[in-house]
């Protein structure tokens, strides 16, 4: 007999996300994977004017907002044939490499790190032993007895006000949680001062867009100037500031961020071995010295890897008709050429048709369509998208850069290479790409400063801005890594309007539900067989999908049904 | 820190309708002469990234949208204490401006606040326009959140002519 368990909603990710577990024998048998809000964003692009996407696109999330805006661009860009200035993707890569680094450490202290830190453990902590632990991990200077006695008395306060607030949904005391109280109280610290970190960061976004939250991009390039003695444009105290902060970013990451992962995994080796799933990955690739349109440099190399061969990296095309399709067979939609046909995204329909249960309802039908998510397939093939999957092309073509993280991370953990392939190897994977786009981040600003000390200052390249310059009728893909995993927009422009616009975003990858063959997606693969200790606190589940850091704001579409943060358990 | 006086905060989605009421609200703000010390802000959808802005204000007025009993295009002003004192959101983001409250008040930052909530209803279409019933809120939302920045001592300037 199993037990049917459904979380809904997933909580500490962003949007609406429900996944039902079927548990035999105190395992996963089967996962289901739902997003249960519609999303029509393609429906409000259609007819509008293709230089405006991005600002739309870009108000879908509060996330990644800055993404889906490049995306966007880019689309448009490849579909009118416009190439961009030196300085202008050099700028879109700092502003990429900022998004990366606030959202991985947001990920890691604010929506991951509950799963695996006992914040209510932390207050039985000695504060002179996790002194001296924090100081044995790391040379970041906040590591007194007294900084951590503080921050002791202080989180005491807050928990017997009765004011969990955001620690409230935790699963506290759960025999899974296997840290030292000295330990759970660095996480502790480290999760506030996550949090001052993470607001200065974005200022380089208000730099270069000109506001943040949602910072402003531009077809063509970008909607800045440089000036090096000019108040109003991008001078010369504006990039010192972004220097200082990207030196101030990386120090966090190498000094806190990567340690603590590292201290934090040392306990839960099990986790190196559960979780793995698909073992197909796939990256689209973007951040290129030489310019986007030059994937040969791109530091995020492109490619796709079946069955954990990571010696066999092959390369993607995201225009051919027959690699990237969108099925429907499982999802609440419906086809012109009915339900099991797969769509590229040029020719990609978003007809809604729901025929689940009407809410209130105890399950989803699994055996017909239970997702608005559609399910994305390359070649026919279900692929994980993500930190893990861009850290093993990187290894897998050859690039010293991500032999050397990877490397020294196994050897530091003491586990094999098959420990990268679980849901340990995902949270540690993001960590380390931290690491490397922390560096590169410093590299681009060199080359934007050294571009600018040359005399270029050209922000964008307006020629084709105007639409009588352009075709009767265009298509374009613009494509980038979003912290989650492989983004890209597909456009189709007639007569100077929006025909059609399709948005392929990570989560789809890796939420969706089974394809019209019975195969599984990322997550519902990943939970297979993880083991769940108390049916009614299943926080396996919560590090799993976690580890893919789920963002279903762009999945999926917008309005919240009466949010009960509860898991239900029922015995079918 | 030195903190400004006051921040006008417009907070939702501006891609689905009514629950893009504090956006909007904010914007037709955004174009008027403010004494210093008064910011005018489109938040969006954001949480976290708004930390700064919170903080380096002493006293915060922000406007959002909430789904109550109420008919749509009612306007409640509530003076929020702790994130739990915060009516049902419109918004899907878990990490959201909820969030930041605690861990403001954590930190011991939290400003004063007060929240203008907007009543819409349930199934928002996915649009950028607002509904009659909102829309047509907006004279009266100005007109209390005036009567608020009085009460706190701001000039208001004299509304820009559409």
């Amino acid at each position: 007999m199993a037990n049917r368990i459904v979380i809904d909603p997933i909580t500490r990710i962003e949007g609406h996300l429900r996944i039902e577990a079927e548990i035999k024998d105190g395992k996963i048998s089967e996962a289901y994977s739902a997003g249960t809000m519609v999303r029509m964003l393609e429906e409000i692009l259609r007819g509008r004017d293709p230089r405006d996407a991005w600002a739309f696109v870009g108000r879908v999330c509060g996330v990644c907002t800055t993404v889906h805006s490049l995306a966007s661009v880019r689309a448009v860009e490849d579909a009118l044939d416009i190439v961009i200035p030196p300085n202008a993707e050099h700028v879109r890569n700092i502003m990429f490499a900022t998004q990366y680094m606030h959202d991985h450490v947001v990920h890691f202290y604010h929506l991951h790190a509950l799963d695996w830190v006992d914040i209510v453990s932390a207050l039985k902590a000695d504060p002179k032993k996790t002194s001296e632990i924090a100081q044995s991990i790391s040379n970041w200077p906040k590591s007194s007895p007294g900084y951590f006695s503080d921050l002791q008395k202080r989180l005491t306060k807050f928990v017997e006000s009765g004011q969990l607030g955001i620690f409230a949904n935790g699963y506290w005391g759960h025999p899974a949680y296997k840290l030292p109280p000295e330990v759970n109280l660095i996480g502790v610290a480290h999760y506030l001062e996550a949090l001052e970190w993470q607001k200065e960061i974005v200022k380089v976004h208000t730099v270069f867009g000109g506001k943040n939250p949602h910072p402003n991009y531009l077809v063509g390039g970008m909607a800045c100037s440089i000036g090096i003695d000019d108040a109003s444009a991008i001078n010369a105290e504006r990039l010192q500031l972004v220097h200082r902060l990207l030196k101030q970013a990386k120090e966090f990451v190498e000094q806190v961020y990567i340690p603590d992962l590292i201290a934090i995994a040392s306990f839960y080796k099990d986790w190196g071995a559960i979780g793995g799933g698909l073992g197909n990955y796939l990256v689209y690739g973007d951040l290129s010295p030489n310019g986007y349109r030059d994937p040969s440099t791109y530091k995020f190399p492109a490619g796709a890897i079946l069955n954990k061969k990571v010696g066999e990296v092959m390369d993607v095309d995201l225009r051919e008709d027959n690699e990237i399709q969108e099925f429907i067979s499982h999802s609440w939609y419906e086809y012109a050429g009915g339900d099991d046909a797969g769509l590229h995204p040029w020719k990609g329909e978003t007809k809604v048709k729901y025929t689940g249960p009407k809410p209130p309802y105890d399950f989803l039908d699994v055996n017909d369509k239970y997702s608005f998510l559609k399910t994305p397939r390359w070649k026919g093939n279900a692929m994980e998208v993500g930190p893990l999957a861009r850290v093993l092309v990187g290894y897998g073509r050859g690039r010293e850069e991500y032999k050397e993280v990877v490397d020294s991370t196994l050897s530091a953990l003491d586990v094999p290479i098959e420990a990268l392939f679980s849901t340990l190897g995902r949270t540690a994977a993001r960590g380390l790409e931290a690491k490397l786009v922390a560096h590169w981040a410093l590299e681009f600003y060199d080359m934007l400063i050294a571009n600018i000390k040359n005399g270029d200052t050209r922000m964008a390249n307006m020629e084709r801005f105007k639409p009588d310059t352009w075709p009767k009728e265009a298509k374009g893909v613009g494509h980038t890594e979003a912290p989650r995993g492989a983004l890209a927009h597909w456009v189709v422009i007639q007569n100077e309007k929006i025909a059609n616009y399709q948005l392929v975003v990570p989560s789809t990858w890796n939420a969706s539900p089974r394809d019209k063959n019975g195969v599984s997606s990322a997550y519902e693969s990943a939970l297979k067989n993880t083991p769940i200790a108390d049916d009614h606190k299943p926080v396996e589940i919560l590090r799993t999908v976690h580890s893919f850091d789920p963002c279903l704001a762009c999945a999926v579409h917008l309005y919240d049904e009466e949010g009960k943060h509860i898991s239900q358990v029922k015995v079918l | 820190m030195i903190k400004n006086e006051l921040l006008i905060l417009g907070i939702g989605n501006y891609l689905m309708g009514d629950e893009g009421v504090g956006v909007h609200f904010v914007r037709t703000l955004e174009h008027e002469r403010w004494p210093e010390g008064v910011k005018i802000l489109d938040g969006g959808t954001a949480g976290f990234q708004l930390m700064e802005d919170l903080e380096c204000h002493s006293t915060v007025i922000m406007v959002d949208a909430t789904l109550d009993d109420h008919p749509p295009g009612t306007i409640r002003l509530i003076e929020p204490r702790f994130a739990r004192d915060f009516p049902k959101a419109m918004s899907t983001h878990e990490i959201g401006l909820k969030d930041l409250v605690e861990a403001l008040s954590l930190l011991d930052r939290l400003p004063r606040i007060y929240l203008f909530v907007v009543s819409v209803e349930k199934i928002q279409p996915l649009s950028i326009e607002l509904s009659s019933a909102v829309e047509g809120a907006l004279p009266q939302l100005r007109g209390q959140v005036d009567h608020l920045l009085e009460q706190l001592g701001i000039v208001v300037p004299a509304p820009a002519v559409v």
